[in-house]
């Protein structure tokens, strides 16, 4: 009966326009850019696409058509293989959950910005370039000496996070009936704006020479596994698989919707994505360097440094209309921010308990909001940057989502076994998928997730402290792993009851 | 621009652009069924 009544995508246009929103989001603008232009450029982007075809879109099919072949989001996919593996659904919803409660602190951050850019409020011209640093680390985030300062709350960011969980709870509160729409509207928003930001980068001076920076091609680098893990490690991260969200999504398509085309046009329009937003990235990196007359080292920045400094500092910069251009930057990057938040908050949490518990929805969603909000409060402190965005996304965002997703690729490629799942996915597609899907599932995917899992990660995080950080703040990463794991296991171990509608 | 980078500039957009071109011919209707 839950079958026939499970919540669907009111249009095949609304179930894409939400995978485009939950796999578009920061990363795409401030972690790939700054990737490609350090990994040798052309050679990059060649791992990139052989890692999106390889790895990024099967793993996609996989989450997606178990979602639609079980009818349940990730642990009631993995319950339905056996029950002994349904742990493995609810360790990357820990993940998700997790991520959101910082991320919507990044949010925060953004809004915070939205209004700092009305009146440039760190400075116009040089003296405002110089000055933006001081300001996101001193008058934004108050920031403490380290992870063992937490300081005090900082009470912007605080009304800040709220704000961003109010409009969460909105979002999702009727699930995917009006996750749909919004996603199709915050997505055209998102890109209409990123247009505008491209063409304003394009016509600086100086853009061209950013744009040779970013698309520079070092063959050479290929050979070297520092350029294979920066994209397979980008390929993971930039398509919101292994947070669990994805299943639920893909349990929402009709009985008689497609799973492969989707795939295929969720990674292709997020990669499509990424580059273009290295157009405005770079674009406005050639003009800091022509302005400030400083090297692309000096300028070139990755993650929160660059959205948060290296943006800032070029609004400054700007020869006019800096606060229209400041406040277009930081709303594009809150949307883009936004549909990966409710994404992670609805498909990779809220759905699963809806499945196990048959909870209600609204009772479900206030809930997680809140819980959500109230743990987030911890990175709304003075040294809430080092614990959130750094530390506990190292646990979760690195090593819980590349472990979840190789463990779980092994299991339905063995254990379920994969070719079942093709011949399901392939019954109801646009194009059907070979057998070569197969040996990418049971084979490549994992073997590539534990590549940049041991090659970035552990033979990192082992001999040294992750970032530098005391040992202890550092310890932090396996502790906060152990913990999800064993919540897991117990979530996994109790009786399932079943959705409620 | 270099000529490099204008080269692996254009290549990428055939890329995206030719992939999304596939997966919309191979949409069933070719797109007409967009809405369901």
């Amino acid at each position: 009966m839950a079958e026939l009544t499970r919540e669907r995508w009111g249009k095949r246009s609304y179930f894409i326009f939400a995978a485009l929103g939950s796999a578009i989001g920061l990363g795409n603008l401030w972690r790939f850019p700054h990737l490609t232009y350090s990994n040798g450029g052309g050679a990059f982007l060649v791992a990139w696409m052989v890692g999106l075809l390889a790895i990024g879109i099967p793993w996609l099919i996989v989450e997606y058509g178990m979602g639609k072949y079980f009818q349940k989001s990730a642990p009631g996919a993995f319950e339905g293989i056996g029950k002994k593996w349904e742990w493995l659904g609810w360790w990357p919803v820990w993940v998700a959950f997790l991520i959101d409660t910082y991320y919507c602190v990044v949010m925060a951050w953004a809004l915070r910005y939205i209004v700092s850019a009305g009146t440039v409020a760190w400075g116009m011209g040089e003296a405002g370039a110089a000055g933006a640093a001081d300001y996101y680390f001193g008058t934004v985030l108050r920031l403490s000496g380290g992870p063992g300062e937490i300081g005090s709350i900082v009470p912007e960011l605080l009304i800040g996070l709220a704000v961003v969980w109010i409009i969460i709870f909105l979002v999702v509160q009727k699930g995917a009936a009006s996750i749909g729409p919004v996603s199709q509207w915050v997505m055209i928003t998102a890109w209409a704006f990123l247009i505008v930001l491209v063409v304003r980068g394009l016509t600086l001076v100086g853009a061209t020479e950013g744009l040779n920076y970013y698309l520079q091609t070092d063959w050479s680098k290929l050979a070297s596994g520092d350029v294979w893990f920066a994209a397979l490690s980008q390929i993971a991260f930039t398509l919101s698989v292994g947070m669990a969200g994805m299943y639920a999504y893909g349990s929402f398509i009709k009985k008689r919707g497609d799973v492969n085309n989707n795939a295929f046009i969720t990674g292709f329009g997020n990669c499509a994505t990424s580059f273009f937003a290295g157009f405005a990235v770079f674009s406005v990196v050639g003009f800091l360097m022509q302005s400030l007359s400083i090297p692309v080292e000096e300028v070139s920045s990755s993650s929160v440094g660059l959205a948060f400094i290296t943006w800032p500092v070029a609004i400054s910069m700007l020869p006019g209309a800096n606060a229209l251009f400041g406040v277009i930057f930081f709303v594009c990057l809150f949307l883009l921010g936004l549909s990966s938040a409710y994404f992670l908050a609805y498909g990779g949490v809220i759905s699963p308990l809806m499945d196990k518990f048959g909870w209600g929805r609204t009772k479900t969603t206030v809930g997680v909001c809140i819980v959500a909000f109230a743990i987030g409060i911890l990175f709304t402190t003075q040294g809430g940057l080092y614990w959130g965005p750094d530390i506990l996304d190292r646990a979760v965002a690195f090593y819980g989502l590349l472990l979840t997703g190789a463990i779980s690729c092994l299991v339905v490629g063995w254990v379920l076994p994969v070719s079942r799942l093709r011949e399901f996915v392939n019954e109801t597609s646009d194009f059907k998928i070979g057998p070569w899907f197969d040996v990418l599932v049971k084979f490549i995917i994992p073997a590539a997730l534990l590549f940049v899992l041991v090659y970035g990660g552990f033979m990192n995080d082992i001999p040294n402290s992750y970032a530098g950080y005391p040992r202890w703040a550092s310890n932090a990463i396996w502790g906060v792993l152990v913990v999800t794991l064993i919540l897991s296991f117990i979530l996994g171990s109790m009786k399932t009851k079943g959705r409620a509608d | 621009m270099s000529i490099e980078a204008m080269v692996a500039a254009v290549v990428m957009w055939v890329v995206f652009i030719g992939g999304l071109s596939w997966c919309m011919s191979k949409w069933r209707g070719g797109g007409s069924e967009w809405e369901e």
